[in-house]
């Protein structure tokens, strides 16, 4: 089953992978290059053996797949993957077990990282254009280290019935890292952000799949009234190493309670906008919800749908790791972590009894907003068979999570269904 | 009828495989079960989105040749086309219906810079596309 792998599939998946680059190297025609450069390829007969266009020699990062552990790769080309529930255990997610979502391909100079001469400008709706070097952001602004989590809008989408397009992510496309850098409003406001002001237009220097290096890969933004809450940042460093070349080095945002697309990586632009961004994946159906609730499987007018803003309540059962056996009779330790995209949860529950009864688990404050929260049960199976444990937070406004997917969205975003994970009790 | 007869016995041996009691090697994930793309659940009856997916146990194993995509008509032109900006694994990952398919290409042609083919290729890889990886069927 591709959801589920341990360390060996992992490996295994990447060798597949692997030897299917070999096989598409092996097999590509000079149509298909040609195809692929979108144009006829002139003098084709002439060019040397074992020719790779441009557009396939940038790094799709995949062997910075051999740095994570126990990751499922969704794809290599862009690279897509995510954490099984029970690698996510950590208080800090560290780099191993911090999924992976690219766009596009992994820019040089995150690969090389180097990060010289780069410079942030802040631009478009401010009194005064900033031109920012690392060293003038750590320099000038008060430097801050906070967890943040970090949740891929699609999280969950293989949940939705019937299927929404795009990565088939499950319950693992989420971690919270400690991220360090300067609060984003800070540098916002040293800029001067004027009246006018609505929107905020993020970009950066990943490569677009084609290898069209005009073309944007992803640059979305935020409502003005969020970049100015003192909850983001513009990092440098995640748990306390420069940024990995995945992650987005040297510089990206972290704009908590969002999906984490409005979090761009390879930040080297911040433009300010009056009206909402129209940049890549902005638009059209990327990143976005009906403006009302639909039946599965309807098409909505493009008309009709609205930017996905705060990311909704949500748990993960993240020990023991499901199918786990444990001893009937004697209490274990179930436990978890619970976010928010409007900030702190408010309490979890857990049901041993597939929803028929709930039970408060014991919820630790978060170390800051925004960063997820410890939840605890000590359970006690009462004879031996198979149990399931279904978890569900609840915000400040006491919604929680769903037992099933929430409603159905064309591209199968903000699902925040239940988890669950089972446990079999032995006499 | 078949294909409902076809489901559930898929999802019973999901269910019997499932449990692990026998099969101590079997992962256990309820999340998997309900992780399904079924072909023909009913928007208006919710319980129908219960099932297991109907292709649980069924996968192909897919031509190496053309980035494991299945056999037939146009797989070989989908995998040239695609795979000029992106590799086989997310087109394996769909479960869409055909309108989503059209729109997904008018994407790629719009917004991704994907190059068109002539109309003959557009429609041979359109309707393998819809043919394999659909929710439709």
């Amino acid at each position: 089953m591709p959801e589920q792998s341990g360390n060996t599939e992992a490996v295994r998946d990447a060798d597949a992978i692997d030897g299917a680059r070999r096989g598409f190297l092996k097999t590509t025609g000079l149509s298909t290059l040609g195809a692929m450069l979108g144009m006829a390829v002139p003098f084709g007969r002439n060019l040397p053996a074992g020719f790779v266009p441009a557009a396939l020699a940038q790094d799709t990062g995949l062997d910075l797949m051999a740095g994570k552990q126990g990751l499922v790769v969704l794809g290599d080309r862009p690279l897509n993957a995510e954490t099984p529930a029970h690698l996510l255990d950590d208080d800090v997610t560290p780099y191993e077990r911090l999924f992976i979502r690219m766009n596009g391909l992994v820019p040089q100079t995150a690969l090389d990282q180097d990060a010289e001469g780069w410079v942030l400008t802040v631009d478009g709706e401010v009194e005064t254009p900033l031109e920012l070097t690392i060293d003038d952001l750590k320099s000038r602004f008060e430097t801050v280290t906070r967890r943040l989590v970090i949740e891929c809008g699609g999280n969950g989408r293989a949940f939705f019935q019937p299927g929404t397009s795009g990565n088939q992510w499950t319950t693992g496309a989420v971690g919270c890292p400690e991220w360090t850098g300067v609060r984003l409003a800070e540098v916002l406001k040293a800029a001067g952000v004027k009246e006018s002001a609505v929107y905020t237009g993020h970009y950066g220097n990943d490569v677009h799949l084609s290898g069209d290096e005009e073309k944007e890969v992803i640059s979305r933004g935020v409502p003005i009234e969020k970049a100015l809450e003192e909850d983001a940042i513009i990092a440098w460093a995640m748990n306390g190493a420069p940024l990995p070349a995945l992650h987005g080095f040297p510089l990206r945002l972290i704009v908590p309670g969002y999906p984490a697309s409005a979090s761009q990586k390879y930040l080297n632009r911040i433009r300010i906008r009056d009206r909402e961004h129209d940049g890549a994946k902005m638009t059209g159906d990327s990143y976005r919800i009906p403006a009302y609730p639909v039946a599965p499987g309807t098409e909505v007018p493009e008309e009709d749908m609205v930017v996905l803003t705060e990311m909704p309540v949500k748990s993960i059962v993240t020990f023991p790791e499901t199918g786990t056996e444990v001893k009937a009779g004697e209490a274990v330790e179930v436990r978890g972590h619970a976010w928010c995209g409007k900030g702190d949860v408010a309490s979890v529950q857990y049901s041993l009894d597939f929803g028929q009864t709930w039970q408060e688990a014991a919820l630790e404050p978060a170390p800051n907003r925004f960063a997820w929260q410890r939840w605890r049960a000590r359970v006690t199976l009462p004879q031996h068979g198979y149990y399931e444990v279904w978890a569900r937070a609840v915000d400040q406004d006491g919604i929680g999570q769903p037992p099933l997917s929430p409603v159905w969205n064309p591209r199968g975003y903000a699902n925040n269904i239940q988890h669950r994970i089972a446990l079999v009790a032995v006499g | 009828m078949s294909r409902i007869i076809k489901t559930f016995a898929a999802a019973l041996a999901v269910l019997v495989l499932g449990t692990g009691l026998v099969a101590a090697e079997a992962r256990l994930d309820p999340m998997s079960a309900l992780a399904g793309r079924p072909a023909g659940s009913h928007p208006l009856d919710p319980m129908t989105a219960l099932r297991a997916r109907a292709d649980a146990g069924e996968a192909r194993a897919g031509n190496e040749e053309f980035g494991g995509l299945p056999d037939g008509a146009g797989a070989e032109e989908t995998y040239y086309q695609c795979v000029a900006c992106h590799s086989t694994e997310i087109i394996k990952q769909q479960r869409v219906t055909d309108h989503r398919w059209d729109e997904l290409w008018r994407w790629m042609v719009e917004a991704q810079g994907m190059a068109e083919p002539d109309e003959e290729t557009k429609a041979l890889i359109l309707a393998y596309l819809k043919t394999n990886f659909s929710s439709e069927r």
